[in-house]
């Protein structure tokens, strides 16, 4: 029992509270500077986890049900650095919500304490609180712009949709139980390791397929994506950011846990199903990107397509996948981040989300037309912008595996069909940028000083990434040490 | 090893370092570009004139030496360069750096009201370095590659003037025609690699000009009983019809006049067009493997080249294309020498050709000067009064050019008509005597009618002499015209190539003679077909007004100045074939590449895109439904189905 492990989850948890108390003394007018207070607070536990923790030996706490390791400790600093990020940009947000904001804040915070949470699962029973603390948080952070009715059906959706998911998802974990009669990843391989007839059962893979249900719908993969454009599209921009960001990267850790600690001698059976599902989410969401004309559900398919580069690593079942799938994450973050702070401002400027708001963003803002030209890039897979690495880590860990299985070979070609057709959309909108006729608002936009600084950390992360591979690359292959794959 | 050997190098350098320099000059910086092209030139003729007294005392195998170093690896292929000082290389780093010294310098003059000066000299110099570079070549690979570089720096100074369009069109038509030729040549050049294993021409027993590779390629034929030697003979051959303008690829070097004349002078008549026919030279000893039949039809294609350029030019009026023409069949009868088993006789012309023809092109320069830039022969006439040492030194170069005896013109070309006779080719020596008595009909009317009569223009009564600094560089070249040919020059040159019958240097009063005593009958129809020349042409010219040539020959004359219709053979060859094949291509990329490939996929895809949307309804129970229908096909899948590892 080592309770200190929590101090992260528990300082975040601490810092919501007090936002909410010290709502009550502050006045309305003066609310940002709660939300500025929490940034600096998510900023100094980050700074923190550095000195705190080094990842390098796994220690348990809580009857094994949380681990501290590697893979945990490299989650949630990327959980608080989207945090931070997405704080920022709900500062600037917030003058649209009428009441509220500290809620906003606050809730952002405890969504990022069931993230952390959720990034040292070790038992299934963590796993789904972890989950259901972030859900039943994004419910209300989705439908929060409660006078506009898209927020609201957004959120109904999402409401509905994740009850679905999270009711098969309870019910796998409710199987595997039945099946082995124990909750606990560790134990449950022991399990399966001495026991090799305990593989074959039906009850288990059903269990674990259910499981792999509520997972896929956090990370919106096909065909579990339904969700995905309608409620991207509806929320406040600042939670679409975040969940696009930490709630996908929540289902990939908890994913990550499930194959590489729960079941590694199973993981293998999966193998087709999950290439099928990579392949399949890529082609859907990079499809159904080509008719978009609204910016938010654009993404909300790119976020899609996403997840199907992302399952690509989960599908080779190795070490080299894992650590690509952390490397495309890491790139994931800054380059979304970037593009949601842009769309955020120029949303709010032009009061609509068509893609033809931004035109002329080049003279009205030379700074968010950079951010969003270089995310865009990023995203399509460009050098020399993180997202070209990320991509390409992803693809030649698929493309190894092809000696072992010819059928890779055509995941390979799947996937690179998918980042042609995603070059299309992606520069759509750097086209609308510079090249766009009819916009004759060419007034400046004003960018406050915080979103400055995030869009520069963010333009500064995609071109760290992209230009320094091998650092960040050593980063994710160390947090992946602790899985039990190839 | 000497000391002139082994800085060979220097004599290229020199001039491509003043062309790197005045790269960089600016535009006022005039003189210092010519200085500095002037200079190098000068220096690069001293430093030739060292190497030229280094081989002269040698004989036999003593008479080449070579430099050769290692240019880089590859792996265990080792592609090793070098120089090769030897007769042949004096000779023409000589003739080339004396013609071309006083060529920079009457450019002086000649480009005094040019704005871009600089860039002129620059081109020069750069070209000056290539040349150079090509002759002390001792690799077929440095060849080709100083080969291209002329190319480029003729491509440059022929369009010099580019905002004429059809200076512009004429440096283009240059190249583009030149480099058909270099696709052959290259490709010789690769087989003879495939075959030899080195582009060394000397390599101590190993080059592929020694015995041992050369007895390699004896016995090999190839495709349809062909020898291989006979097919990278004719492919190393391709080269040289197109750089020294041989039929069918002659059609660039008239038009190449549009230059300016200096450059016409240097490149289009002494130096560049030459280079094929020293190429030919210098590989000779390819040429010549026994089984190889590529000499009988170099020396027929050199023939008749001499003869129908010789007949184009009876009929053009400009000066330049006049002289171009002639340079045309001069460079046939070098070709055909080569052909005739005799390339001692065909350099031999080509040194005394470097030196009349650079005259007569600077005599026409300086005519052209006076005259306002008048080309017309028939508007200009009385200038042997206004422009007397223009007069004298061009009609000295004519005189050599049709082989009057004293001039040098006189001996060289005797001894390719000599060749044809010891061949006892007679077709060959025939037309070689008939085109001579050409040569002298036309440039007895290029001068009777420039030249003498009246004046049959305001610019011509008003011409006055060209300054000094472009007549001198006249006066200097009219030295080598009138002795080049008795000073034992072919019994030097021979010393580096093979011949039956090696001339002698028995000084010079009695080399005077020597062609009468050697081959009277080659010398006594040369004489006559000098003569048989200039008594038509004086009957036709003598105080005329136009050309009453037409009238006599009729159909001919209609086809000599219509070139043969040549250009237009192959207009229609070129829009029949590449034209059909671009309309082919581009219907091709129209309909199948953008038209199916890229429409087709880009309307597919956005066509999938739009239906997997629709799946997108909005619809709540619709979601919830196509969710609980996915976790059945992923149950379904993994339980029933093929799941599993493979």
């Amino acid at each position: 029992m080592n309770a200190s492990l929590i101090v992260l989850e528990l300082a975040v948890v601490l810092l919501g509270l007090v936002v909410l108390v010290q709502d009550w003394f502050t006045p309305a007018k003066d609310r940002r500077t709660l939300g500025y207070g929490a940034v600096l607070g998510v900023a100094v536990m980050l700074l923190y986890s550095f000195f705190a923790f080094d990842g390098t030996e796994t220690l348990y706490a809580f009857g094994n049900a949380y681990v501290m390791d590697g893979l945990a400790l490299w989650f949630k600093r990327f959980f608080l650095l989207a945090a931070l990020l997405v704080l920022i940009m709900a500062t600037e947000f917030s003058e649209r919500f009428d009441a509220g904001q500290s809620e906003f804040f606050a809730l952002i915070l405890f969504a990022l304490a069931g993230m952390m949470f959720a990034a040292s699962a070790n038992d299934f029973i963590l796993l789904f609180v972890a989950l259901e603390l972030i859900t039943v948080t994004f419910y209300v952070l989705v439908s929060f712009l409660r006078r506009r009715v898209e927020s609201l059906e957004a959120g109904v959706k999402y409401l509905i949709l994740g009850a679905l998911s999270s009711g098969f998802l309870v019910y796998g974990i409710a199987l595997i139980f039945g099946a082995t009669g124990t909750m606990n990843f560790n134990e449950l391989a022991d399990k399966l390791a001495n026991n090799a007839a305990l593989g074959h059962k039906q009850l288990l893979t059903a269990g674990i397929l259910l499981v792999l249900v509520g997972l896929g719908f956090k990370m919106a993969a096909v065909p579990f994506q339904i969700w995905a454009p309608d409620v991207y599209q509806g929320s406040p921009t600042p939670t679409t950011a975040f969940l696009s960001v930490g709630s996908k990267a929540a289902g990939v850790v908890l994913l990550m846990r499930l194959l590489g600690t729960a079941i590694p001698d199973l993981a293998f059976n999966l193998e087709k199903l999950l290439m099928a599902m990579a392949a399949g989410t890529i082609l859907y969401g990079s499809l159904c990107a080509i008719p978009q004309r609204n910016l938010k559900r654009l993404l909300g398919y790119s976020s899609i397509a996403s997840a199907g580069y992302l399952l690509l690593g989960f599908a080779v079942m190795n070490k080299a996948g894992s650590s690509a799938v952390l490397y495309y994450l890491a790139g994931y973050l800054f380059t979304v981040l970037a593009a949601f702070t842009v769309i955020a401002i120029v949303v709010q400027e032009a009061g609509a989300e068509d893609i033809s708001s931004l035109s002329g963003l080049a003279q009205r803002s030379p700074l968010l037309a950079t951010s969003l030209t270089l995310a865009m890039v990023s995203l399509a897979g460009i050098p020399p912008l993180a997202g070209f690495f990320g991509k390409f880590l992803l693809l030649k860990a698929v493309i190894a595996e092809g000696v072992r299985w010819h059928a890779y070979y055509w995941l390979f070609a799947v996937a690179v069909v998918g980042v042609l057709i995603s070059l299309y959309y992606y520069f759509n909108v750097v086209k609308a940028i510079y090249w766009s006729k009819g916009g004759t608002d060419l007034t400046p936009i004003p960018v406050s000083l915080p979103t400055k600084f995030a869009l520069l950390v963010c333009i500064a992360g995609m071109f760290w990434l992209g230009l320094n591979p091998d650092g960040a690359l050593g980063l994710a292959v160390e947090a992946v040490k602790s899985l039990r794959l190839a | 090893m000497s000391w002139i050997l082994q800085n060979l190098w220097l004599i290229p350098v020199l001039p491509l370092l003043a062309a790197g320099i005045s790269a960089l000059l600016k535009r006022p910086n005039r003189s210092l570009a010519a200085g500095l092209a002037i200079g190098s030139m000068g220096a690069s003729f001293l430093l030739s004139c060292a190497a030229f007294v280094e081989t002269l005392g040698k004989h036999g195998a003593a008479s080449r030496q070579v430099f050769n170093f290692d240019w880089f690896a590859l792996g265990d292929t080792v592609v090793r360069l070098g120089w090769v000082l030897d007769p042949l290389t004096a000779a023409m780093v000589v003739m080339i750096t004396f013609v071309g010294s006083l060529i920079f310098i009457f450019s002086v003059g000649y480009m005094s009201h040019d704005e871009n000066f600089t860039r002129f000299f620059c081109f020069l110099s750069l070209f000056a370095a290539a040349m150079l570079g090509l002759i002390i070549a001792n690799n077929l690979l440095l060849l080709f590659m100083c080969w291209e570089l002329v190319g480029l720096a003729s491509y440059l100074l022929i369009g010099f003037w580019f905002h004429k369009p059809s200076a512009a069109a004429a440096a283009k038509k240059a190249f583009i025609t030149t480099r058909i030729g270099d696709v052959f040549f290259f490709l010789g050049i690769v087989w003879l690699y495939s075959e030899t294993g080195t582009l060394l021409f000397y390599d101590s027993g190993r080059g592929c000009l020694e015995q041992d590779a050369l007895a390699k390629m004896v016995a090999h034929t190839t495709i349809g009983g062909l020898a291989a030697s006979s097919a990278i003979g004719l492919l190393l051959f391709c080269g040289a019809i197109g750089k020294s303008g041989q039929l069918p690829l002659h059609v660039w070097l008239p038009d190449a006049m549009e230059g300016p004349t200096p450059v016409s002078a240097l490149i289009h008549a002494a130096t560049m067009v030459a280079a094929g026919v020293f190429m030919l030279c210098r590989i000779f000893f390819i040429l010549d493997i026994p089984g190889s039949h590529a000499l009988e039809i170099i020396a027929w294609i050199g023939g008749f080249t001499a003869l129908l350029a010789a007949l184009m030019a009876l009929q053009q009026n400009d000066i330049k294309r006049i002289l171009a023409y002639s340079t045309l069949s001069q460079l046939g009868y070098m070709v055909m020498a080569v052909g005739l088993h005799a390339p001692g006789p065909a350099m031999f012309h080509l040194t005394t050709h470097a030196a009349f023809k650079a005259l007569l092109f600077l005599g026409a320069g300086s005519v052209i000067y006076a005259c306002h830039h008048e080309q017309n022969i028939w508007k200009m006439g009385g200038l042997r009064e206004a422009m007397p040492r223009t007069w004298w030194t061009f009609r000295w170069g004519t005189l050599a050019l049709c082989g009057v005896w004293p001039f040098a013109g006189f001996f060289s070309k005797d001894a390719i008509l000599a060749a044809a006779l010891e061949h006892k080719n007679i077709p060959l020596f025939v037309l070689g005597v008939f085109v001579a008595g050409l040569t002298t009909f036309y440039m007895s009317r290029l001068v009777l009618v420039a030249f003498c009569g009246n004046a049959r223009s305001e610019e011509a009564s008003h011409a006055h002499e060209s300054p000094g600094v472009m007549t001198w560089p006249l006066v200097v070249l009219a030295v080598p015209t009138l002795l080049a040919g008795a000073i034992g020059l072919d019994a030097y040159i021979a010393k580096a190539l093979p011949s039956e019958h090696p001339p002698l240097n028995e000084g010079f009063w009695q080399n005077l003679f020597t062609p009468f005593n050697h081959n009277i009958l080659a010398a006594g129809f040369g004489l006559l077909a000098v003569v048989a020349g200039y008594k038509l042409a004086r009957a036709l010219y003598v105080n005329a007004d136009r050309d009453s040539l037409p009238e006599k020959i009729g159909v001919l004359a209609k086809l000599a100045r219509d070139r043969f219709y040549f250009d237009e053979l192959y207009e229609w060859f070129i829009s029949v074939t590449q034209e059909t094949l671009a309309k082919v291509a581009d219907w091709f990329d129209r309909w199948i590449v953008a038209g199916f490939l890229v429409r087709g996929t880009h309307g597919t895809t956005e066509l999938v895109g739009r239906a997997l949307r629709l799946v997108q309804t909005g619809s709540l129970q619709t979601y919830a439904f196509l969710f609980a229908a996915g976790v059945v096909l992923v149950l379904a899948w993994q339980l029933l189905g093929k799941g599993g590892g493979h």
